[in-house]
């Protein structure tokens, strides 16, 4: 059994470090202080292929499979998690969902540009009364000939304001739920009566931008309806199923960035005479960041496995959403109080860090979510059926 | 233009860490890098084949190892690879090395354009360039810091007597590029996965070459590694600000920190 | 005046036992020269004196070469410098530097007269035509010496050369092919000074170039190259400034001493707060991470939060008038003195 990455991963995961150390690395602050997305950075990925990384040569992508996209998110989340939200939700939501339940057609038209990063793509579906309760969303997509009459608003949409292609769940038949009466449809931003509300302003993750999104008489041709009309629902819950390994390895990225950082700074600093790396009650939690890393990253790497080779893997999945976001918060509140004051000054990354953490936690199904569809996968091979 | 790149794998630097007041040489990390001297031949290279179309040729004496150097080459936008890999190579000099990469681009049928790094990032000894230009009977200019291709010759600027000249070299020349001149290009993402998945390696031994015991054999020989000596810490330079700052000169010249 | 009968008189005295190298009949240390601005270049008089240090030991002569018109009229000059016989080829196809004429011109002359070893300085010159003239003579050659001498025992040239960035140093020989072949980086020899009285042999010798053609057109010797600009955290020299140089003239001389230097200015959070520097250019925890060659702290007195900064240096130099500060402590070389009177000495020594 062979644990090692490919060699075409190894050199790949050597250029993503290189361009995130110096690319990336140099705006992380300003993109936080500002409150803005670093489309320069953004341009930059797509010229190396990296807005596509999970994606087929065929489609504009990289082909790294599921296993180069969390490499990639590993080391992006690394050096700044607001650079691997944008190009996360771009990836592993939006463009997931079109080549994930898109026709051949739709994956020429709207998976290419996106995946070459020559578009952003967005994920549009939450409202503000339809959270974890994503059944419960309003926006109305009535038939009209030979389009589909969009309306009604959505919010939280990470790339909503920069986004070119957008994924959106409509209520198609609202007497028919959440199983046949959802569908989802590819929008593209520039269609009239598409805009952008207000741009929330945000604990963290201040280098991407979260919009509203406001559907006014939208007309979407109904060659965009994206996978079984009436079935938006699954073709949601598909992508974010597989969305969120990724995440789960961009919080692996955030907890390594901790440790590294509590390792260095606690090897210079010195109190009582000596290092104090030396002194137990810090060397202990250090010692608990890496054990926690270490099991995390082989859980990232084994899910990218079962995903590359299409095996089931949503419970696994949900385990890296899960179990990631609370490693990385873990890390970076000991990373906090390993630095002391300095953990809790704005001029340092630690705190930056810490408000970064925090969302993971929340979005792309939020813990709890992540627990009901561990436990429903746990218990389904013994016939009981835990409600979501 | 059929460019052949010269490139050479060397251990990572930073995995290495030299205890000067213990006299060892540590290898804490042993990891094979594509030389970053090696990488700014290339991007000279690559330069030069987006400015006017160029065939690039990754060529490289080494280890099988050395194979994911030349993979990272084809990456970068190299179209072909060679690997010189042969244990009758191990031994190999400087003179030896460049013999044998001689044979090679020979063997390649020879090409308009021959580029390496000025040194290497390991043994710094800069005399690959010419060796292979004499062996080859090419022209050759070295410590390039600025490239470009014309019909028939390059133009380069080059390290000269203190400062910089300009030249004019007729193909077929080699040429040696300075590592600080060309900052490396990024691999594009679905190249690196080709260069593995898609992309063919070739690898030839002496006997492809057509090299004999006395072609390899090698010239030079070790006598031994030493160490400078530890830098001091806190050493305290005092006394008149002349003499004070006379003293730090002379140190950190004597350090060859400065020139 | 011949002092032949000396060498003989030489080797009897010291009694050592003359070992015949394979492929009899080498003998004698060569330099080839070059010129700067129609003088010897002061890396070829540093190369004289090393041949003349070796050459005394073993007793040998040694021979200067010359290439082109201007510079055989230097041959009074190289005598002075050490050499015992100086080789002049004053052809004005030699007056260019062109690798293939200057390779064949040296070429036949070594294979006229067999030197054991054949030294040039490290310079541009020097790396180009070496290992062009070394593989035309089929011999080793060790280039970027910092250190050469000779192996009595086996009577063997042993040069040493750093490697690993110039962490360590490697020695090398060539036992068997000859002549032995080494190049000297400059500023790692003395300067031999100039005896006047010194006398010597000069012999103007005819070279054939009929069959090399020289394939370079200099089209400008005295060109420029914009150099790519550096990120603050990849620079290899930084001057650092801090409050205790006071005002905004004082951090002047900093700005100074980097420009000199050919490095970069940067500066603590004090100096930020003062408007010398930008946000960008501020150095330590907070701010950039150095990991420069050379860093030169100006009247700052480095806490740790500026040392994590500059932790991965290679030397640092601080320059403090308060002897207890923190950097004090920890860098290599700490200057005792008020920055704003250190910084113009230093320039003035530089520049000098």
């Amino acid at each position: 059994m062979d644990f090692s990455f490919p060699k075409e991963h190894q050199l790949f995961r050597r250029m993503v470090r290189e361009f995130a150390e110096n690319e990336v690395k140099p705006l992380a602050k300003a993109v936080d202080r500002e409150h803005r997305v670093p489309l320069e950075t953004v341009k930059k990925a797509a010229a190396l292929g990296l807005m596509g990384v999970p994606f087929p040569q065929k489609y504009g992508g990289m082909g790294g499979g599921e296993m180069g996209y969390c490499i990639m998110m590993e080391e992006l989340g690394r050096i700044c998690t607001s650079t691997a939200t944008v190009i996360g939700a771009h990836t592993g939501i939006a463009a997931m969902s079109i080549y994930l339940d898109g026709t051949e057609e739709q994956k020429q038209k709207f998976l290419t540009p996106l995946a070459s990063g020559r578009l952003i793509g967005a994920f549009g579906l939450t409202e503000a009364q339809a959270g974890s309760d994503a059944a419960a969303i309003k926006t109305t997509a009535v038939r009209d000939g030979n389009h589909f009459v969009l309306n009604g608003a959505k919010v939280f949409i990470t790339n909503g304001d920069i986004a070119g292609i957008m994924t959106v769940m409509a209520v198609t038949d609202p007497s028919l739920g959440a199983y046949g009466g959802i569908t989802a449809f590819v929008v593209e931003t520039d269609t009239p009566g598409f805009s952008i509300g207000s741009l929330e302003n945000k604990m963290g993750i201040r280098g991407s931008s979260t919009a509203e999104c406001v559907f006014q008489d939208v007309r979407v041709p109904k060659e965009n309806v994206l996978g079984q009309f009436g079935a938006g629902f699954l073709t949601f819950m598909k992508s974010l199923d597989i969305g969120r390994a990724s995440l789960g390895a961009a919080c692996l990225g955030g907890a390594q960035a901790a440790m590294e950082g509590c390792m260095e700074w606690t090897m210079a600093r010195e109190q009582f005479g000596v290092p104090v790396a030396t002194k137990q009650s810090v060397y202990f939690m250090i010692a608990d960041m890496a054990a926690e890393i270490e099991a995390l990253r082989s859980l990232i790497y084994r899910t990218a496995w079962l995903i590359d080779t299409h095996q089931p893997h949503i419970k696994e999945a949900a385990i890296c959403k899960l179990y990631g976001s609370e490693v990385a918060s873990r890390c970076i509140h000991k990373a906090v109080q390993i630095h002391g004051a300095l953990g809790y000054s704005r001029d340092y990354w630690v705190e930056r860090a810490y408000r970064d953490a925090r969302i993971s936690e929340i979005f792309e199904g939020t813990n709890e979510i992540q627990r009901i569809v561990l436990a429903s996968n746990l218990f389904r091979p013994y016939g009981l059926r835990i409600p979501s | 233009m059929k460019i052949i790149v010269l490139i050479k794998q060397i251990l990572d630097p930073a995995g290495i860490l030299v205890r000067r007041d213990k006299e060892k040489m540590f290898i804490n990390r042993e990891e094979y890098i594509l030389g970053p001297d090696s990488k700014a031949a290339l991007e000279a290279t690559l330069r030069l084949k987006d400015a006017g179309g160029a065939e690039v040729i990754a060529l490289s004496m080494g280890r099988p190892r050395a194979e994911d150097a030349l993979r990272e080459a084809l990456a970068l936008g190299g179209d072909a690879a060679y690997l010189l890999s042969d244990e009758a190579f191990d031994a190999a000099d400087i003179p030896v090395t460049a013999n044998v990469l001689a044979a090679a681009v020979q063997k390649l049928g020879g090409a308009d354009l021959v580029v390496a790094g000025r040194e290497s990032g390991d043994t710094s000894a800069g005399q690959i360039g010419s060796r292979v230009a004499e062996a080859l009977n090419y022209a050759q200019v070295t410590d390039v810091h600025v490239l470009t291709g014309e019909p028939g010759a390059i133009r380069a600027t080059r390290r000269w007597g203190g400062g910089y000249a300009t030249v004019q070299a007729m193909l077929p020349a080699v040429v040696t590029v300075a590592r600080e001149a060309f900052p490396a290009r990024y691999a594009h993402g679905a190249r690196i996965m080709n260069a593995y998945r898609e992309w063919q390696v070739t690898t030839w031994n002496a006997a492809d070459l057509g090299l004999d015991e006395a072609a390899l054999k090698p010239l030079l020989a070790f006598r031994g590694e030493s160490f400078p000596p530890p830098l001091p810490v806190g050493e305290q330079v005092k006394g008149a600000p002349a003499s004070a700052a006379h003293e730090l000169i002379t140190a950190l010249k004597l350090q060859k920190v400065i020139g | 005046m011949d002092f032949g009968y000396l060498d003989s008189w030489i080797e009897e005295q010291v009694g050592r036992e003359v070992v015949e190298q394979v492929g009899t009949g080498y003998r004698n240390i060569w330099v080839v020269a070059e010129t700067l601005n129609g003088a010897l270049a002061p890396a070829t008089v540093q190369t004289m004196g090393q041949a003349r240090d070796m050459a005394d030991q073993i007793g040998v002569y040694v021979f200067g070469v010359l290439l082109g018109e201007q510079a055989v009229q230097l041959a009074q000059e190289l005598i002075a410098y050490g050499a015992d016989k100086v080789l002049a080829a004053g052809t004005p196809a030699l007056n260019e530097y062109q690798p293939e004429t200057y390779t064949k011109a040296l070429a036949d002359l070594v294979g006229q007269h067999r030197p054991e070893i054949l030294l040039l300085a490290a310079t541009a010159l020097g790396n180009d035509l070496a290992p062009r003239l070394a593989q035309r003579l089929n011999t080793g050659l060790i280039s970027h010496c910092v250190k050469v001498e000779i192996d009595m025992s086996e009577r063997l040239l042993l040069g040493t050369f750093r490697v690993l960035g110039g962490e360590m140093f490697n020695t090398v020989a060539c036992p068997e092919a000859r002549p032995q072949m080494a190049t000297l980086q400059p500023g790692y020899f003395r300067t031999p000074s100039q005896d006047a009285y010194r006398s010597g042999d000069m012999q103007e010798v005819e070279v054939d170039l009929s069959d090399a053609a020289g394939r370079l057109t200099w089209l400008d010797l005295d060109a420029a190259v914009d150099k790519p600009a550096v990120p603050l955290r990849k620079a290899r020299i930084v001057v650092s400034a801090g409050r205790g140089l006071g005002d905004a003239e004082g951090f002047a001389l900093a700005e100074q001493l980097a420009a000199t230097l050919g490095g970069v200015v940067a500066g603590t959070r004090g100096a930020l707060d003062e408007g010398w520097i930008g946000e960008e250019k501020v150095v330590g925890i907070g701010g950039e991470s150095v990991a420069p060659d050379l860093y030169v702290a100006c009247g700052l007195s480095g806490d740790i939060h500026h040392y994590f900064g500059i932790r991965n240096s290679k030397l640092v130099v601080a320059i403090n008038a308060d002897e207890k500060a923190p950097i004090m402590k920890v860098a290599n070389y700490a200057v005792v003195g008020d920055a704003r009177q250190i910084l113009p000495a230093m320039l003035q020594a530089l520049t000098r």
